[in-house]
């Protein structure tokens, strides 16, 4: 066996550190991500896994992985470069809700009150690396048998999944019609339920390459503080003056 | 106005009413799925039409303060109908921006829970407050002869007018002369709260660090001189077609000429500054305006139609005041292509590189066409505003009450 594999899967190190991170005051808590670009293969498993999670409706994304060509043939190669929120340390987007309907939390994650968002969509025209996305109220199921109330006596002809909305922020949201999340904001929150419960976020548990490092950014002993501090680490747009938390190494 | 021409503009209005009910309807109950927006393009046609009304409220405001603070006589004949214009388009304008909102029902919560360094909560509060001040001024400026005519056993329905003169039966000199007083205090009051209005509007663009095009200390003031224009050009048009007084229309055409120059300038001098700083995404989107799919918005319908057709008819014919109303007439009708080429752009711009590959979905692209929805609400809208004002015009002593101001109060 090669000298050069990890001794212990990242994922399994990280699931340790927030364990740990769990058990200290919720205030000394700050999440951050680091991707490692270097090894992102570009499988877009964890956009999948956060629609997935979240039961994303189409035409709404969390976490894209952005693809770029670069150089001249031969000479080419491809970048992946996953974005999700980076729950950014001066959001642009916050400041600019008209009725506070979003903010970041003491512990680091911009977060949306879908039932005080009013959908002006400022927060969207806003946000420098467009990480948010309008729930327009679209269905998969639509134009099908499947989709809510197109059939007479619908409840037993539908499927009915992409009726019930994930629990996001740990609430349970009623049924998909015109309220909320539909005419919201909607953006990454760092898998808030499932960090509530001591899990990592999917997109973190779900990267086959383990690119995503996620933790708490101001704890020494954890992966991500060593991450951060590695010479290799940047940031989108850090002339904007946004101080994302999730940084990148290239 | 001609018996003949209102009822031509009332039937259009009517029929655009109609027509435009459709597109609401399917709005209403399919939702904002049935609308052309996206995620990378979230503001369109409709908040476009919005600042194209902000526009349209700038000169009437501007009459309301040369006549009722400046006591400038020439233009107290058209007083009354510039307040009346200010309250029918602040109100089209609420309309269309309302609709726009994902939870327009929950417009409430910026007086529950504001977000003070949000620029959209001082637009909404500049824009309720100038409606408030409007309400009132047109309110006494038309009082004395809601009172007249509630009086008047010729006029229809008085009832309705004494539900409106508030159960006054009688307006003495005094009344008249606390009105005035009134009145003025309000135009006064709006010039702090007009500047504000304009210019948070404009700011509601210009605050955002990541939208180089709107990003500038020149929007604001663009948002101002632009407003003036076709809100000038409004006015000009109303004054030609309600109150026709060939020395204010002559005024204030020329005033109109100079400040669409002004405008054009202010609009060169922003394309110039930001090409000259070549950064591929300013300069991609400057090029979508100029040579992009809607190339014509900008040469032939902003420019040609919109500008320079109308400066041509304002300088070959100063004195004509047919011609005058007709440059007046192209500069509204085509403005909203001005406002579209300002929202829309900025949007139309990638602004992370490889987001294009990212993710495929309708929503989730930088090309954006206004459909059907969308252009029938904003008919609706439209012809709702033309009818209410029509409307106004014949119901309410709009016209009517402008008359000679006295010297001072």
């Amino acid at each position: 066996m090669s000298k050069d594999l990890p001794a212990e899967d990242p994922l399994v190190r990280m699931q340790r550190d927030l364990k740990r991170v769990l058990k200290k005051n919720p205030k000394e808590i700050h999440w951050g991500m680091v991707i490692d670009i270097a090894k992102c293969i570009g499988c877009h498993a964890c956009t999948i896994g956060c629609v997935a999670e979240n039961k994303l409706p189409p035409g709404v994304v969390y976490r894209v992985v952005l693809e770029e060509e670069t150089g001249h043939y031969p000479q080419v190669r491809r970048r992946f470069v996953p974005r999700p929120c980076l729950h950014c340390q001066n959001p642009p987007c916050t400041k600019v809700c008209p009725v506070t309907a979003t903010w970041k939390t003491e512990q680091g994650a911009v977060i949306v009150d879908y039932n005080r968002c009013i959908g002006c969509r400022y927060c969207l025209v806003a946000c420098p690396y467009a990480a948010r996305t309008s729930d327009f109220g679209e269905w998969y199921t639509a134009d099908t048998a499947e989709l809510p109330g197109k059939l007479y006596g619908q409840k037993a002809a539908a499927n009915g999944y992409e009726a019930h909305p994930a629990a996001e922020y740990g609430k349970k949201w009623p049924e998909r019609d015109h309220g909320s999340p539909v005419g919201n904001a909607r953006k990454c929150h760092f898998c808030l339920h499932r960090l509530k419960v001591g899990m990592l976020p999917a997109c973190t548990t779900t990267c086959i390459g383990r690119a995503t490092i996620f933790g708490d950014r101001t704890d020494p002993e954890s992966l991500v503080y060593e991450m951060i501090g590695s010479p290799r680490v940047f940031r989108l747009k850090e002339e904007l003056g946004t101080r994302p938390s999730v940084y990148y190494l290239m | 106005m001609n018996e003949k021409y209102f009822k031509t503009l009332f039937g259009i209005a009517g029929l655009g009413l109609i027509i435009g009910t459709v597109g609401l309807i399917n709005f209403l109950v399919y939702g904002k799925s049935t609308l052309a927006l996206g995620s990378y393009i979230p503001w369109g046609l409709w908040v476009s039409l919005y600042t194209f009304f902000l526009g349209l409220t700038a000169g009437a405001f501007l009459i309301t303060i040369l006549t009722y603070v400046f006591r400038i006589k020439i233009f107290s004949g058209i007083g009354p109908l510039s307040a009346f214009t200010v309250v029918v388009t602040i109100v089209a304008e609420i309309i269309i921006i309302t609709l726009d909102l994902g939870h327009p029902l929950r417009l409430y919560r910026i007086f529950i829970t504001p977000g003070f360094k949000s620029m959209i909560f001082w637009m909404v509060f500049f824009t309720v407050a100038m409606l408030v001040i409007y309400i009132l001024e047109t309110y006494y400026l038309l009082r004395e002869d809601l009172i007249q005519w509630s009086q008047d056993p010729g006029i229809k329905n008085r009832k309705i007018y004494q539900y409106l003169a508030l159960g006054r039966t009688a307006y003495s000199e005094e009344d008249r002369l606390q009105d005035q007083r009134r009145v003025h205090r309000l135009s006064l009051l709006s010039i702090p709260v007009g500047l504000f209005f304009y210019g948070s509007n404009g700011a509601v663009f210009a605050v955002l660090l990541n939208r180089p095009i709107w990003n500038s200390t020149l929007t604001p003031l663009l948002f101002i001189i632009s407003a003036l224009v076709s809100g000038g050009a409004l006015i000009v048009l109303l004054t030609f077609m309600f109150k026709r007084d060939d020395k204010v229309i002559h005024l204030l055409a020329h005033t109109v000429r100079f400040l669409l120059v002004v405008m054009l300038i202010l609009e060169f001098l922003h394309f110039f500054i930001s090409y000259q700083w070549d950064v591929v995404y300013i300069v991609t989107a400057l090029d979508l305006i100029l040579y992009g799919p809607y190339w014509w918005n900008f040469w032939f319908i902003h420019l040609l139609l919109g500008s320079l057709l109308p400066l041509y008819l304002m300088i070959v014919y100063p004195d004509d005041s047919r011609k005058l109303a007709w440059a007046c007439f192209f500069i509204v009708f085509t403005f909203i292509a001005f406002r579209l080429n300002f929202v829309i752009p900025d949007q139309a711009v990638y602004k992370l590189e490889g987001l294009d590959a990212s993710y495929f979905h309708d929503r989730l692209r930088t090309t954006y066409v206004p459909n059907l929805t969308e252009w029938l609400v904003s008919v609706w809208v439209m012809s709702l505003g033309v009818l209410a004002f029509l409307l106004g015009t014949r119901w309410l002593p709009v016209i009517q009450a402008g008359r000679g101001e006295e010297e001072h109060v």
